[in-house]
């Protein structure tokens, strides 16, 4: 670049050098651009909601990749070869941990690098979270074999503060040029989910004191953060049918407690809830517990507005 | 109680219809020897599904269902004209094939869409305590009207082994089973298909009879499997297939007694049974001696049964940790419970706890389950400690008594009594 000015100056004189000098700065700003834009953090998460907070902290510093497609349960996820490449090529893995992406592990291992377990490109969300249901070694009453707690933690909004603060202590440690732009971006995105939350509080103000059934104990976070009642699951031990005797005291609990309400995931069973429904009378909420599950979450604030108007829309409040 | 009963009912029904109409399918399955056709059909039926699925139409739409029939139709046409294809392969290869073929390419078509995947697992996992009557209203005609075409053109077509009986047979076979997977699920129909039909096969000769005999059974063992599964409180689909095996189980047990030589067979079953007894007993006396601190099945399966049988070798100062470390871990055990329901109820009764109460909560449980652990790790200390102190006391025992129930072990002890007996006397 600065050899063409160079030669500019030297054949056509003082004007033209005069002009060539914007080009000169205007050139380097590109290249310089371009290096910036080659520099992103390139981020992997296991799950959409992982990957909006991400973005959240990291803004237009990272560039982050779901390895979960939108859509697909990521409990159940199996990973493709190319998702190797992806966490081979990412400098940081977020994880959900508390035993629900155990797929990621293995892709980890293979992987190596400065993304394996302990090293500072690794991250489980879960770090510093008040878990839920901790039923230790065993299967516990209500079935979630997660011995480490339940997993489903990202639900309650006030946790976005743990999880974006795993997120921006390993984005700062990679990126040490870039610490303070991530905690302001963190700063923003809390103030803004706390204007949320307020708005969320008041939307669902309508169903305090409605009993709930979930198709599977996925929103007992949900539940705490915004006062909701939760009375049963139509499928305790996921993956084992329910049994008729399990079926019938759903039904008689339901009917004796007025609930008609049953929250089912996209990727759950219809056959199942509706078959409860119909017997109480009752109708299904679809509701998402992943940012991409349903159309209009897309990101972890509408996750939020879409979940709370389905609810809203099934207790029949306008 | 009666809830659930009121639930076990149309289930009932269902089997009934789907034991009527698979018996008939099964008994005709075994004579062809294509056992796993249901199978293969069900997943063409499943692979059709997902193209229309792909196409836009909602799951349990009009236009899924043609399209899994159009798909059975193919693989009707196919399975007709390669019966007789070549005798070197037999067509239960094909069949194989075909199902694995259909069940990859579904997977492969699924990939790119959303909640596919658990569209697919719907179609092929079906559970008759959720299926109702409301499904009957579109079966049980349909079914009827198949048994009539069947009843009709049978005498027309079967004994001609024509490419056009067997293409009606299996495109009815496909229309039945796709319509029976989606109400019971592929584990059900199987049996629903198999079982009965190899009981009425077993006992009888003419198709009359083996129908009689296989309705009967498939009728009694899925009131037993429902009834179990009432009972003791277990998931429906998986019980009735148990049942249903239990009830083959029974019949074969049964045949000899009914219909042969009763005697030869209770010998031979005697035989069986003392030699399992024997190779299970001397493999624990010798995996006990080798490695006493491993898992014991037999031994810990005795002590489970007979608790009581603890308190025999373990010594009075290992019984009492032994029952102090089970009271505490079950203390533990009830204590975390106990945690888990007052923060359960605290997330909607009464004031709710904040975040430290909750964190605080959420680590005394993990405590407890650690604790637990501990507790339970000195329950199998103590007792890996006195299996090492008598294992070759024990096994020893084992081995003479595995070596006492070898069939013919007694006849030889008593001729080698024999043989040692001559000599002693001599000396008089």
């Amino acid at each position: 670049m600065s050899g063409i000015a160079r030669c500019g100056g030297q054949a056509r004189g003082g004007a033209i050098g005069r002009a060539a000098l914007p080009v000169l700065v205007v050139t380097l700003m590109l290249a310089h651009g371009v290096a910036w834009a080659q520099e992103r953090l390139a981020v992997v998460t296991t799950t959409g909601d992982l990957r909006s907070l991400t973005e959240a902290v990291g803004g237009a510093r990272v560039e982050v990749t779901a390895l979960t497609p939108s859509g697909f349960d990521p409990e159940e996820y199996q990973p493709r070869p190319q998702d190797l490449v992806r966490v081979r090529k990412a400098q940081a893995v977020m994880r959900v941990g508390l035993d629900f992406d155990l797929w990621v592990d293995r892709l980890l291992a293979q992987a190596g690098g400065s993304v394996r377990r302990g090293a500072p490109g690794y991250v489980d969300a879960s770090l510093g979270i008040a878990t839920l249901d901790v039923r230790g070694l065993s299967i516990g009453g209500d079935g979630h074999a997660h011995g480490s707690g339940n997993p489903h933690y990202w639900l309650d909004p006030r946790n976005a503060e743990i999880i974006t603060g795993n997120i921006q202590a390993a984005l700062a440690s990679i990126d040490p040029a870039n610490a303070e732009a991530y905690a302001a971006n963190r700063l923003a995105f809390l103030s803004r989910l706390e204007g949320k939350l307020k708005d969320w509080d008041e939307r669902l103000a309508a169903l305090r004191g409605v009993p709930l059934v979930a198709y599977h104990n996925s929103w007992p976070y949900f539940a705490r953060r915004f006062r909701l009642e939760f009375i049963g699951t139509v499928e305790p031990k996921p993956g084992v049918p329910p049994s008729p005797g399990h079926l019938a005291s759903l039904i008689g609990t339901m009917n004796a407690r007025g609930a008609r309400i049953i929250v089912r995931q996209p990727h759950e069973p219809e056959k199942d809830a509706a078959f409860v429904a119909q017997r109480t009378g009752g109708m299904v909420a679809v509701l998402a517990a992943s940012v991409g599950a349903l159309p209009g979450a897309d990101d972890y604030v509408s996750l939020f507005d879409v979940n709370i108007a389905a609810l809203r829309a099934a207790a029949g409040v306008p | 109680m009666t809830d659930a009963l009121g639930l076990l009912w149309p289930a009932f029904v269902v089997a009934i219809c789907l034991v009527g109409i698979h018996t008939y399918f099964g008994i005709e399955v075994l004579r062809r020897k294509v056992i796993f056709v249901d199978l293969a059909l069900a997943q063409i039926a499943a692979l059709g599904a997902t193209v229309a699925f792909l196409l836009g139409h909602p799951v349990q739409s009009a236009a899924a269902y043609g399209y899994s029939l159009g798909f059975t139709l193919v693989a009707a046409v196919l399975l007709a004209f390669t019966r007789a294809w070549s005798s070197r392969i037999p067509q239960e290869a094909l069949i194989g094939v075909i199902y694995v073929v259909a069940a990859a390419a579904a997977i492969l078509l699924i990939d790119r869409a959303p909640q596919g995947a658990e569209h697919l697992k719907q179609i092929l996992t079906g559970n008759i305590v959720t299926s109702g009557i409301d499904e009957l209203v579109f079966i049980a005609p349909l079914y009827l009207a198949i048994a009539a075409l069947h009843a009709i053109l049978r005498r027309w077509l079967a004994d001609r082994a024509s490419v056009a009986w067997d293409f009606l047979f299996y495109a009815t076979f496909g229309i039945v089973v796709t319509s029976s997977v989606a109400l019971a699920g592929v584990l059900l129909v199987f049996s629903f298909l198999i079982i009965p039909a190899a009981i009425g096969v077993l006992y009888a000769d003419t198709l009359a009879r083996q129908l009689a005999i296989g309705w009967l059974a498939g009728a009694m063992t899925s009131a037993a499997g429902l009834a179990v599964s009432f009972a003791f409180d277990l998931p429906t689909g998986a019980t009735m297939v148990c049942a249903f095996g239990a009830a083959l189980a029974i019949a074969g047990v049964l045949y000899p007694v009914l219909c042969g030589d009763a005697r030869l067979m209770a010998r031979c079953a005697g035989m069986a049974v003392r030699w399992c007894a024997a190779i299970t007993l001397a493999g624990s006396a010798l995996w006990l001696i080798a490695a006493p601190r491993a898992d014991q099945p037999l031994l810990d399966a005795a002590e489970y049964m007979l608790p009581g049988l603890r308190a025999g070798y373990l010594s009075r100062v290992e019984l009492a940790t032994y029952q102090d470390a089970r009271a505490y871990a079950e203390r533990h055990r009830v204590e975390a419970e106990r945690l888990n329901a007052i923060e359960t109820s605290s997330r909607s009764q009464g004031e709710a706890l904040d975040d430290d109460t909750v964190q605080r909560i959420s680590s005394f449980l993990k405590s407890y389950g650690e604790m637990r652990r501990g507790e339970e790790f000195v329950m199998r200390e103590v007792r890996a400690h006195a299996r090492e102190r008598i294992r070759w006391m024990l096994g020893a025992g084992m081995v003479v008594l595995a070596l006492l129930l070898m069939p013919g072990a007694l006849g030889l002890l008593r001729q080698g009594a024999a043989r040692l007996g001559p000599p002693a006397r001599e000396p008089q």
